[in-house]
């Protein structure tokens, strides 16, 4: 059996097959039921019309005998069997008495008669040597049963009639079976090709290969596993693609840290350097690039960190404006070198619930690329409350994103310009790391910009209602 | 358990058994002429006031009694019945079992002999049993197979059963409880009239397998010979005689015959359905119609039917008692 039954197309080409054997066993079954059901009380029907209209002809008194003169002529031309019986001994008359005789109908019967019911008889009968069916019409003269109207028809009769319906079903059966089975066929191909075909594209992808698509035309469940798995597909892409780029860029920041330290030590190995100055000026470098390194390895820890699910952020209650203007004075030195101006406004009322850290990192994140990009102008930053909590609002007059490149600037290692140095000492991992804190604290970042006028940063978080 | 509660118990399963067995029924008015009917098919007793020519009362029993039997004393009733093992009385003015005799079954027909005496029909076994009015059997006699009516001859002391399937009929000795040698009789034989200055017995029947039985057979008891056969179709099973003319119901055909003691037909009426049992009381015959369920007043004279009583289902016997 297991041959049968090793594929789903198998097992669903079986059922239908068995479905649909059942049904029609069952319909025949039934309609076979129903049909010899109302024929044989139609059979039923016409017989004791028959015979309550020939009774119909019988007038009180015991039978005459052009009574039963008319009864035995009608026989002749009817294809029913029909006879009058007024032997007492046939019906039953003796009942009380044991007359070792088997009467034509007993006494239960008889009792039913003489109440003025027709009997209604179907089964085999010894007197007739077979089976018959029958209705029996008494004739009562007040309550004395003068006689019977006995109307018979042999079941073969019936059973013949059955029998070519019988032939004509199975006919039909067996058409409607082929045509079935064939559709049945079809339709389980065409329902387990595509799952056919999404077994081949998963091993693709499990080979590494994932540009497989699945071709799809239905909407229904097997249709809609398909477009998963596609978009599944495309996910796996996408990420590899992403790792691919992630390492990349990781290794490529680390190449230019990498060769100043090692062009710069070389330099000092080997004695290039001449005077004081050149040597602190190198150590100076090598210094700076070693800082960097530890910035982007520090960076990408907090990353891959914050990229777990089990990282916990450790909250409390947080006077918001205090914790930005504490976090501003570390950049007034800057600023002021910078010769930009800071403009602040900050709404002393608003409490978050918040880690205090990496509230604090946020702030320092977004405060030092407004300042690696505005080489003049002003600074201006503003907390406020709004409907559903509260904004940082940090606005530069810097040099701004382009707009093509405004979706993508909060991917790690994204650089409008591609060619910039890392002087200016940036991870390329600040807004990345930046956003997702916010979206630790329930919070949304926003950016707006317009190139060459300047960039609004925008974090939304809840506060504690009072 | 203490013996007072021991007492109690058995104080309480003697009522619940007297409870069980004395069953009440209607009282039936002494002073009454009664005519009761044993109705097979509810089981039932009717009992009709013979002079209102009404229905007195209505005893619906637990056993299937066919026959019945009123004592010399006006107030016994006895039931009997073939697939019954006692022969039960009861007491028609207090309308409760008084006593019952077990008998076995079989017992099929009862008559009462001499006012101190009483013949059954066994059917099981195939004979005639004596019992006096208290219970006690005091003779037994054999006789062809399934005895089914009996009638005596007071003058001679005999006593003719006629074998139902067996066309064979038993005579004997009612006094010394001898059977004395029989004759052939015409087969599935049912009822039986004696006329004693005649010496004729006139058996009437069914019938054998699909021939009807159309005739009286009229035999001599002394001879045994078949002398005639009187045309009374069809099936004649129960007589009556009142001074010169015989009464015949022939329950094939629903027929009341009047016959003289020739054998000559002198009226007929087509009666109730399918009548076993035909009875005289006074001036009226008491025709019970087993299919219709009632009684007939049949004026003997004119044989107009003068009153239609319904009594229970399938009246079989009509047992009279008459002060």
């Amino acid at each position: 059996m297991k041959f049968l039954t090793d594929t789903l197309a198998k097992k669903l080409w079986l059922t239908v097959t068995a479905a649909i054997f059942i049904t029609i066993l069952y319909s025949y079954a039934l309609s076979y039921l129903f049909y010899e059901k109302l024929y044989v009380e139609n059979v039923e029907e016409s017989l004791l019309e028959e015979g309550l209209a020939l009774a119909s002809d019988y007038h009180d008194g015991p039978l005459t005998d052009e009574f039963k003169g008319h009864v035995a002529w009608y026989n002749t031309k009817s294809e029913t069997d029909v006879f009058i019986v007024n032997n007492p001994r046939e019906l039953s008359a003796c009942f009380p008495f044991q007359m070792n005789y088997d009467s034509l109908i007993n006494g239960a019967e008889r009792d039913e008669l003489l109440k003025g019911n027709p009997i209604f008889k179907s089964g085999y009968e010894d007197r007739f040597n077979g089976r018959i069916m029958a209705v029996i019409v008494p004739l009562l003269d007040e309550s004395r049963l003068e006689g019977i109207i006995y109307l018979y028809l042999p079941l073969e009769k019936i059973s013949d009639i059955t029998k070519d319906f019988a032939y004509l079903w199975m006919i039909a059966a067996f058409l409607f079976l082929i045509v079935a089975m064939i559709s049945g066929t079809a339709l389980v191909k065409k329902m387990t090709s595509p799952l056919l075909e999404m077994k081949r594209a998963a091993e693709q992808v499990s080979k590494g290969d994932y540009e497989v698509s699945i071709k799809n035309q239905s909407q229904d469940e097997i249709g809609q596993l398909a477009n998963a798995f596609n978009t599944m597909a495309d996910s796996i892409r996408q990420e590899d693609e992403r790792k691919r780029e992630f390492l990349a860029n990781v290794s490529h920041e680390l190449r230019t840290p990498i060769s100043y330290v090692k062009g710069y030590s070389e330099a000092l190995k080997i004695g290039l350097v001449k005077n004081e100055e050149d040597y602190q000026k190198y150590l100076e470098l090598i210094y700076r690039e070693a800082g960097r390194m530890e910035r982007l390895v520090g960076d990408l820890l907090d990353l891959s960190k914050l990229e777990t699910e089990e990282y916990q952020l450790v909250k409390m209650p947080i006077p918001l404006a205090q914790l930005i203007e504490d976090s501003l004075q570390k950049y007034l030195p800057r600023i002021k070198e910078k010769g930009l101006e800071l403009e602040y406004d900050l709404d002393p009322e608003i409490i978050i619930n918040a880690d205090e850290g990496r509230l604090e990192q946020i702030i320092q994140n977004i405060m030092d690329n407004a300042l690696r990009y505005t080489e003049s102008g002003s600074l201006s930053l503003h907390l406020y409350e709004t409907e559903e909590g509260c904004c940082i609002e940090l606005v530069d007059s810097g040099i701004g994103i382009p707009a093509e490149d405004l979706d993508k600037i909060k991917q790690r290692f994204y650089r409008v310009n591609k060619a910039r140095t890392r002087a200016d000492g940036g991870t390329g991992l600040g807004l990345a790391i930046a956003e997702k804190l916010v979206n630790l604290h329930e919070g949304e970042l926003t950016i707006e910009s317009t190139l060459g006028k300047g960039t609004t940063v925008r974090i939304y978080l809840p506060i504690i209602i009072e | 358990m203490p013996t007072i509660y021991k007492l109690l118990i058995v104080f309480a399963y003697i009522c619940l058994l007297a409870g069980c067995q004395q069953e009440e029924y209607e009282p039936i008015a002494e002073k009454a002429n009664v005519a009761a009917t044993i109705n097979i098919k509810d089981m039932s007793v009717s009992f009709i006031d013979i002079d209102k020519q009404e229905k007195m009362a209505q005893w619906t029993l637990e056993k299937p009694y066919t026959g019945g039997v009123i004592f010399p004393d006006g107030d016994t009733f006895l039931l009997y019945g073939k697939d019954i093992d006692t022969i039960d009385l009861f007491s028609l003015s207090k309308g409760t079992m008084i006593d019952h005799w077990d008998v076995g079954e079989g017992i099929v027909n009862g008559l009462l002999i001499n006012k101190d005496e009483l013949a059954f029909a066994d059917e099981n076994q195939d004979s005639i049993r004596f019992f006096d009015l208290s219970g006690s059997e005091h003779a037994t006699v054999d006789t062809e197979a399934n005895p089914y009516t009996m009638t005596l001859s007071e003058k001679e002391g005999l006593l003719y059963v006629l074998s139902f399937d067996h066309e064979e009929l038993t005579k004997i000795d009612a006094n010394k409880k001898e059977r004395l040698e029989g004759f052939t009789i015409n087969p599935y034989a049912s009822g039986a009239l004696l006329l004693e200055e005649q010496n004729e017995l006139w058996v009437g029947g069914h019938g054998e397998g699909i021939d009807i039985e159309k005739n009286v057979h009229v035999y001599g008891t002394k001879t045994g010979e078949l002398k005639t056969k009187i045309s009374v179709p069809t099936m004649p099973v129960d007589f009556v005689q009142k001074d010169d003319w015989i009464y015949i119901v022939s329950h094939g055909s629903n027929t009341l015959y009047k016959v003289d003691k020739e054998g000559k037909v002198a009226d007929s009426v087509t009666v109730t359905a399918n009548p076993f049992n035909i009875e005289l009381a006074g001036e009226e015959l008491l025709v019970a119609g087993y299919d219709s369920s009632d009684i007939q007043f049949i004026n003997e004279d004119t044989l107009t039917v003068d009153k239609r009583v319904k009594v229970g289902e399938g009246p079989f016997q009509i047992v009279l008692r008459e002060k």
